[in-house]
């Protein structure tokens, strides 16, 4: 384990420490006691099912939970977490693992809360524009279901055909359309979920308008469960726009894209789509999804709209305007709808991609006030070029969320520790320009170390105190935010 | 691109010998995006990471490390309980050549005493040229032949489907004439490949490259896949995809009642997942039938090589699906290009009592030379 690693985990006991006869003796009574609440046949203890849930898609970290239990209702996670907190068993619940800030590895041990039998659509109601649906539902399987209604679920994470709704929620995830539509949060209405000591409580509810109480869905939102186990969903939808159009700009770098991007937004224009990727990126992307990018310019930008058609078409004029009084070296549209998918679904590969070029893919995850854009991606570079490493960044330009991504061989020690070290200078880095450590992917066991230098003290301390209100035998998540 | 498998070994024994049985570079590519979910149908069914490309790999990796125990049994229940369809392949932005590890796992996990003893018999029985051409002889498949020039394209016979569907490749030459049927044709190994015994696979799959000169022609997608594995792209075709190439002209329609027949076809999983051909088989039907495009046409039919027999109660699971689909699309015929494929749809069609028949592609593009409308 490295020291990064070590610093992240923070009081984990290494598995090894875990598995003396007593201890297996408690995890046997505890599945017993598990599967007497949801079935014997969905609580699995066999080390190798164990093995199977100790990562999610965060690189270098790793640990097996003791259970992994798979509820199949509201009412048997109530009864599961009730029993953790009796126990004072931590538990870790998942949805799909998709999530890159360790969030859903049991870094403690203990039970692993597997979602996905909660998968349910309840409900599309065109009339509210609102959709109901179980916490494991994927994202992709709520825009289809929206989208068959003749509405549009706006959030549009990267890994929308693998994650779950409750896990976009509990991580507030953003995505490709955050610059025009915003993030997770700007649609959650209400929320059913079950506190650790076992009750449930709906938050919210089905209204746009609705201010009684502390909001508690926003609370929820981004908890990145450590609070409660989110197990339903109400999200408001939007009439789906009459039309979308998607183009691409290419330039001879990423601080060129950087600065089209700052001359598109002061030229009025909010489009849902701003997305650069660097050469690297460029390279990678076109190697999996052969759409004929450029591979000799430096830098791409993607960007696209939706809306009304003539609003469309006027946009994307205006940014083919704009990106060419910047220098850029061309720009193209998207002549249908196929292409322009078939651009998003490329670039949404942006990660998985770039491991193409290495072993060991890190990704992480910065912001900037998007005028600091240009900036940020010189340091980087500095940053990277410094240590010795090969980072590509791609990211959303247009919210100032960039992705710098490290690619080391994973044998190479010295790399994977000079890697940590730039990415917290990458992180100073944000910070000093009045950005953040995560814009999008959450803090989780990953960027808790960092995460004092963003909030400072007072907040790190009144961040304790709500943790403890929730959940006060501290069985939920442990390890993660509030630890 | 690829990189020679690793040699089975011994089995390995007890934590920390699982090192050396992965192709590392190819274990490592994987970065658990989990992209891979939502393509695979064993995962569909159960929703346990175990059961999934991503949970699998894991798992690799902790049989290499020797985190797991070579004798784990979630280990042995995994890597039969996959398909091996590689569904998974093509939607890994990464780029993880999954088939190859599965192969690699299987050496390992049915290994010596391991090994199901139905694998055993099947591997042991289409290994022998002797017992192969003993099938001709009970079952008239197509007769060896020199129909083209001797380095042209030969038609490569199938152990599995010689035996089952000796119509099929006499279905082949009556379409393609000038197609070489060289005698003593022995088997391309992907059964054992794809049932842990991939040294085998390769050699057996080089062996039938030295005996058929120039151009294989496969009637059989998963055979397709392995040879050109192992001989080259270049060297291998399915017969769908060569007759596209040659630009295949049928004479006649296939027809029912007068009217043209509905027709929808199965994908095989390593035709359209390892070798990326769809779109032949489809143009090939369109032009004799009217084409139906059935939801799920490229997933599974559950049959995968030798998984319909070692694991029936799951093969039905992933099957089940697909039979409500073509019901639905109410067809005439549903083509398979592959004869595992084509024995899964026709078991389950007579099950459920359907209308539709299943024939292998080739079966179909002869019935429209008979037709001659």
């Amino acid at each position: 384990m490295t020291a990064h690693t070590e610093r992240a985990a923070g009081r984990a006991t290494p598995p090894s420490e875990r598995t003396d006869t007593a201890a297996e003796g408690r995890t046997g009574e505890l599945a017993d006691a598990l599967a007497a609440l949801v079935g014997r046949e969905h609580v699995r203890v066999e080390p190798g099912q164990l093995a199977a849930y100790a990562r999610d898609a965060t690189p270098l970290f790793h640990a097996p939970p003791d259970v992994v239990v798979f509820p199949g209702s509201t009412a048997e996670v109530a009864a599961v977490l009730r029993l953790a907190t009796e126990r004072g068993v931590p538990v870790v619940p998942r949805g799909a693992g998709s999530n890159l800030c360790a969030g859903t590895v049991a870094l403690h041990g203990g039970v692993m809360l597997v979602l996905t039998r909660l998968n349910r659509v309840l409900e599309i109601s065109p009339g509210e524009l609102l959709a109901r649906v179980q916490t494991g539902v994927t994202t992709a399987q709520l825009a289809d279901a929206a989208g068959d209604a003749g509405l549009l679920y706006a959030p549009d994470p990267g890994s929308r055909t693998v994650s779950t709704v409750g896990g976009n929620v509990a991580t507030c995830a953003g995505g490709l359309r955050g610059l025009k539509y915003g993030v997770t949060r700007n649609y959650v209405l209400g929320l059913e979920a079950v506190l650790p000591t076992g009750e449930i409580v709906r938050t919210g509810g089905r209204l746009w308008k609705d201010v009684a109480g502390y909001d508690l869905t926003r609370l929820l939102t981004g908890s990145e469960g450590t609070l409660a186990v989110i197990t339903e969903v109400t999200v408001a939808l939007l009439p789906k726009p009459a039309d979308t159009g998607t183009g691409v700009a290419y330039f001879d770098s990423l601080a060129d894209a950087s600065r089209a991007v700052a001359a598109v937004i002061a030229a009025g224009v909010v489009p849902a789509t701003l997305e650069f990727l660097d050469r690297k990126c460029i390279e990678a992307v076109e190697a999996f999804a052969g759409l004929g990018l450029r591979t000799d310019a430096g830098a791409l930008l993607l960007f696209g709209d939706d809306g009304d058609p003539s609003v469309v078409a006027g946009n994307l004029s205006r940014i083919q305007e704009v990106c060419t009084a910047a220098g850029a070296l061309e720009v193209t549209l998207a002549e249908n709808v196929a292409r322009a998918d078939a651009l998003l679904a490329a670039r949404r590969c942006g990660l998985p991609a770039l491991s193409r070029l290495g072993s060991l893919t890190i990704l992480e995850d910065a912001t900037v006030p998007r005028h600091r854009l240009a900036e940020m991606v010189g340091r980087i570079d500095e940053i990277a070029e410094r240590h010795g490493l090969l980072i590509a960044t791609f990211g959303h330009a247009g919210d100032g969320n960039l992705h710098p991504t490290c690619v080391v061989d994973p044998d190479d020690t010295g790399a994977v520790e000079r890697a940590h070290q730039a990415f917290g200078e990458i992180f100073a880095a944000a910070l000093a320009l009045d950005g953040t450590i995560t814009g999008e992917h959450g803090v989780g066991a990953a960027k808790l170390p960092y995460l004092a230098d963003r909030l400072g003290d007072d907040q790190m301390a009144l961040l304790r105190r709500i943790k403890h209100a929730f959940d006060p035998a501290g069985i939920l998540n442990p390890g993660k935010l509030g630890s | 691109m690829t990189t020679e498998p690793p040699q089975p070994g011994p089995p390995a024994e007890g934590p920390g010998t699982g090192r050396g049985l992965f192709d590392k570079q190819q274990l490592d590519r994987c970065i658990s995006c989990g992209f891979c979910l939502p393509a695979c149908p064993t995962y569909s069914l159960t929703g346990d990471e175990a059961s999934s490309p991503r949970g699998r790999i894991t798992l690799m990796r902790a049989l290499e490390t020797g985190e797991l125990p070579a004798d784990d049994p979630t280990l042995a229940e995994e890597s039969s309980y996959c398909l091996g369809c590689r569904a998974c392949e093509t939607v890994c932005p990464a780029g993880v050549e999954y088939g190859q590890l599965l192969e690699q796992w299987r050496d390992h996990q049915w290994s010596g005493p391991k090994r199901p003893w139905i694998v055993r018999l099947l591997t042991a029985l289409v290994a022998r040229p002797f017992l192969l051409r003993l099938q001709g002889l009970v079952r008239r498949h197509a007769r060896p032949s020199g129909g083209g020039p001797a380095d042209g394209p030969s038609l490569m016979l199938g152990c599995v489907e010689r035996g089952l569907y000796p119509a099929v490749s006499r279905a082949a030459l009556r379409l393609r004439p000038e197609l070489n049927v060289p005698p003593g044709q022995g088997c391309c190994g992907a059964l054992h490949a794809h049932n842990g015994d991939s040294a085998t696979g390769k050699a057996l799959a080089e062996e039938l490259g030295r005996r058929l000169p120039g151009t294989l022609v496969t009637t059989a997608g998963g055979c397709a896949a392995h040879l050109a594995h192992h001989l080259g792209p270049d060297r291998v075709r399915e017969f769908g995809d060569h007759l596209h190439r040659e630009g295949h002209v049928p004479a006649g329609r296939v027809t029912v009642d007068g009217r043209p027949a509905r027709v929808g076809l199965q994908d095989s999983c390593h035709l359209r997942n390892g070798l990326g051909v769809t779109r032949p088989p489809r143009e090939l039907i369109a032009a004799v039938a009217e084409y139906v495009e059935v939801p799920g046409a490229g997933d599974c039919c559950g049959a995968a090589g030798t998984y319909a027999m070692l694991r029936p109660a799951d093969s039905r699971a992933v099957l089940d699906p697909k039979l409500a689909a073509l019901a639905e699309a109410d067809l005439d015929f549903v083509v398979a290009v592959n004869p595992g494929c084509l024995r899964q749809l026709r078991q389950g069609l007579r099950r459920t009592g359907a209308r539709a028949r299943a024939v292998h592609l080739a079966e179909l593009l002869a019935l429209a030379e008979e037709d001659r409308t």
